[in-house]
């Protein structure tokens, strides 16, 4: 688990894909990103969205999560979790999970399991900035 | 005993401060009741509470130098 400055560029995703290359005895890699989506709220549209995190407990929970899918998951061989800190502009990457498995099933399914923990668990906090520069504090449903 | 309290989200701006110190407390109780008097503002957020960077649902036993993390519904993702 990684927290970033800023959005994940398309060069840091590339870079990602590429390393899970390296996990030759996996036939399927399942990615997720998380997009800022330009939500509109009375009128007004999202710019960006802020990201705050707890970061020391951000990276404990991670490890329990990772600990929880390669359990759950035994065709699991890798998991890589990225998420940002700071401004990230609509249309922009905030977060990536990539799971690599010897087998689609368990890669597809253990990655939609792993996105649903993160955003469960993970003391990170978010801020919507509006056109109009005007702030609103978001949380998951 | 001297507890420190971090202050995340939305409950960094209510209080004006990501961290504090409070000394001479005896008790989570205790800790509560300062954390009100200091904030009463914060009654009016919801919010769990980790006692080092683990969440607890009752009141916990607390010792000298643990770090209290007030914290709004997560938003990740």
């Amino acid at each position: 688990m990684r927290l970033i400055n800023g959005p994940l560029t398309s060069a840091a995703i590339s870079e990602i894909i590429a390393k899970g290359g390296e996990n030759q005895e996996c036939g399927a890699h399942s990615l997720f990103l998380g997009q800022v989506r330009r939500d509109s709220v009375e009128g007004k549209s999202v710019k960006a969205i802020e990201y705050s995190a707890f970061e020391e407990m951000v990276i404990m929970e991670a490890d329990k999560i990772n600990k929880s899918i390669l359990s759950e998951f035994d065709d699991v061989k890798a998991l890589e979790i990225i998420h940002s800190k700071g401004v990230v502009k609509s249309g922009e990457i905030s977060m990536l999970v990539m799971i690599s498995a010897g087998h689609r099933d368990h890669a597809s399914r253990a990655c939609a399991k792993a996105v649903e923990l993160i955003k469960e668990r993970l003391p990170i906090w978010k801020k919507e900035i509006f056109e109009d520069d005007s702030v609103q504090w978001k949380e998951n449903e | 005993m001297e507890i420190t309290v971090l202050f995340f989200g939305v409950l960094a701006e209510v209080t004006g401060t990501r961290t504090k110190h409070y000394r001479d407390i005896m008790a989570f109780g205790d800790l509560k009741h300062r954390i009100g008097d200091d904030y009463p503002e914060i009654v009016h957020y919801n919010f769990r509470v980790a006692v080092n960077n683990k969440i607890i649902n009752d009141d916990p036993l607390l010792s000298p130098g643990d770090v209290v993390a007030y914290l709004p519904p997560f938003a990740g993702g």
